[in-house]
């Protein structure tokens, strides 16, 4: 059985990822990014923390939403990234690599593990309407990737 | 005047910086996957058979109940006479392993000061081991309406029962000459197990 706070985990994790990514591009980036990435990582651990001394408290719903929450923010600033690299920078290739490399797995992951856990809670909560977004953004976003790895499909027509 | 310095020519080159956020980022990721793991440790617990159960005997009082983790011994005694039950209930070990036990008195009736105690002079639990060589034996003599256990603290010490054999218990009961037929005595005793 999954616990809800595999997404604070998860989240936790992409902002490790993001704080290393922004660091190696760090001429992209303002210099405070990859630190504030650190500690967007260390409030994961908070989560956790709350999590294990709240477990006997806190209900499953409550656990699920707020750790949610924070996969949803972690997944916000992914796409904020490749958003930030693709407009405010003018990067169009490091955009795209972005894209395919970072946005469209992880967030293809998380889809995997809501949906995954939705299935295995017996959908207590009203999470068909969550993956139908998470499924809705993660079909958006590959036909975003295969136009900008491909922009002579739009062309074609 | 506290003056605060602060140094602006530390400039860190890239791959330090990155060491540094790496370095941080296996703690950070580390100290997270410790958090969960702790999180998903469940513990199961599953029903098995005793490892050393109780069994029938070639000498178990009559009206007696033996079960694999519990036996009822419906014993008598007789007035100024000494009754034996050679082997009134068996103790095997069913593991290929051995495992240490002991006995330990629970609770006994009628209670130490009521005057019903007088209708008993002994009763006597003796373990035998499979080859009928006395181990040990837990003893419930009475004094002036008083219980009196041996060992006094009501317990035995652990003994270590083979792997694969059944030992016996001895069951020896005595009363006065001025008991009253039809008195009851109901003692419980409980064999502790080491795993």
């Amino acid at each position: 059985m999954l616990l809800p706070e595999l997404f604070a985990l998860l989240s936790s994790d992409l902002f490790l990822l993001l704080s290393l990514l922004t660091c190696l591009l760090e001429e992209r980036f303002p210099k405070a990014i990859p630190y504030i990435y650190q500690v967007a990582a260390l409030m994961g651990f908070g989560h956790l923390m709350v999590s294990k001394m709240f477990l006997t408290v806190f209900d499953v719903d409550l656990r699920f939403w707020y750790n949610f929450f924070y996969l949803a923010v972690g997944l916000a600033n992914v796409v904020a990234v490749n958003v930030y690299l693709a407009v405010s920078k003018k990067t169009w290739m490091l955009a795209k690599v972005w894209s395919a490399s970072v946005t469209f797995p992880t967030v293809f992951i998380s889809i995997f593990f809501v949906y995954n856990y939705g299935y295995l809670q017996g959908a207590i909560f009203p999470l068909l309407t969550v993956d139908l977004i998470l499924i809705l953004s993660a079909a958006i976003l590959g036909i975003a990737v295969a136009v900008l790895l491909s922009p002579k499909l739009l062309r074609r027509r | 005047m506290i003056k605060l310095k602060i140094i602006k020519n530390v400039r860190l080159k890239k791959s330090s910086k990155f060491l540094i956020l790496l370095l941080a980022s296996i703690l950070v990721g580390t100290a997270n996957a410790a958090i969960f793991y702790s999180l998903t440790m469940q513990p199961q617990v599953t029903v098995s058979a005793p490892v050393i159960k109780f069994d029938h005997a070639d000498d178990e009082p009559s009206g007696s109940t033996v079960d694999d983790a519990w036996c009822l011994l419906a014993a008598k005694s007789y007035p100024n006479a000494t009754l034996t039950y050679e082997q009134a209930v068996n103790l095997t070990n069913t593991d290929s392993a051995p495992h240490s036990f002991m006995l330990r008195c629970i609770s006994i009736t009628p209670a130490n000061g009521n005057s019903e105690v007088g209708n008993w002079t002994s009763i006597k639990f003796l373990v035998y081991n499979s080859t009928g060589g006395y181990v040990f034996s837990l003893n419930f003599t009475v004094s002036s309406n008083n219980w009196v256990l041996a060992p006094v603290s009501g317990q035995t010490a652990y003994y270590s029962i083979p792997a694969s054999t059944s030992w016996s218990i001895r069951l020896e009961t005595l009363s006065p000459a001025t008991a009253t037929e039809g008195k009851v005595c109901n003692i419980q005793i409980a064999v502790d197990v080491q795993q």
